[in-house]
């Protein structure tokens, strides 16, 4: 019996465990926002997910900028699906925030934390573009989800974020995917984070 | 003389098994349930239910999370 910790199918990579209930509160937000809009996780979730074992109060994701109208569906879509937002209950007030490029948070009704910090950018965000127009499926157990190119994210958290939090996760994605990390991605987003980086 | 192990050595050394045995998994699974039974334990005691996300959005401007 193949007893690795993840395979790869069909471009996909499959972790090979249960959900936990981080992966369900995600899960759950996920579902709702695709209906509304692209997205992709990234930073903290892409390692813990993967098997980092360490805490975490937030996960990003990431979304290219929608219009007001579009949001206020989706913002009602999650109120209607348990989801409250910490910035106001009033849809209009809170894409105040989105429109100036602001973060957003939601969590699960009467709870707060995990959440779900809501990332807007547009095209002259290089690197966000970048890694979300070249997006990695994941799978654990029925979840399917989005992530960075696993050498983008390793690059990015080394290159840019650098705290020794972050410092872990790279070693983390290092380790766990070394069978997978192609040297010549690693070297061109090398190039890229390092061109765009401010 | 013995060298130190880092805590990035030790993240490696995690990885590493963790890749070879994935029932370490199940540990991970426990750290994470753990931690989010009892956040939500703890701040629905905090704030209540009633009015949670008002006492909730008080302490988040407190911690200066929110504006």
């Amino acid at each position: 019996m193949d007893k690795t910790g993840y395979s790869l199918v069909e471009n996909t990579i499959i972790i090979k465990r249960e959900l936990n209930s981080l992966d369900i509160f995600v899960m759950e937000f996920i579902e709702v926002l695709k209906k509304h809009t692209d997205y992709l996780i990234v930073s903290g979730f892409v390692s813990i997910s993967t098997g980092r074992t360490r805490g975490t109060e937030d996960v990003d994701v990431i979304f290219p900028l929608i219009e007001r109208e579009k949001f206020i569906n989706l913002f009602k879509d999650l109120i209607k699906h348990n989801f409250w937002c910490y910035q106001s209950d009033n849809p209009e007030e809170v894409y105040n925030y989105l429109k100036n490029f602001q973060s957003i948070r939601f969590a699960k009704k009467d709870q707060l934390f995990p959440n779900i910090e809501f990332i807007p950018f547009d095209s002259t965000k290089k690197l966000k573009s970048f890694e979300f127009n070249h997006p990695q499926k994941i799978k654990i157990s029925n979840f399917e989800f989005k992530i960075p190119p696993i050498e983008f994210e390793i690059l990015y958290k080394e290159l840019l974020l650098s705290s020794q939090k972050d410092m872990a996760d790279a070693r983390h994605l290092r380790e766990f995917f070394s069978d997978l990390i192609n040297k010549s991605k690693l070297e061109e987003y090398k190039n890229l984070i390092t061109k765009y980086k401010k | 003389m013995k060298e130190t192990l880092t805590d990035l050595d030790y993240v490696s050394i995690y990885a590493n098994k963790l890749k070879e045995n994935p029932d370490l998994f199940k540990q991970h699974a426990e750290l994470i349930d753990s931690q989010i039974k009892a956040s939500k334990e703890i701040f629905k005691k905090k704030f209540g239910t009633r009015n949670f996300n008002e006492n909730a959005r008080k302490y988040l401007r407190a911690i200066q999370l929110i504006k």
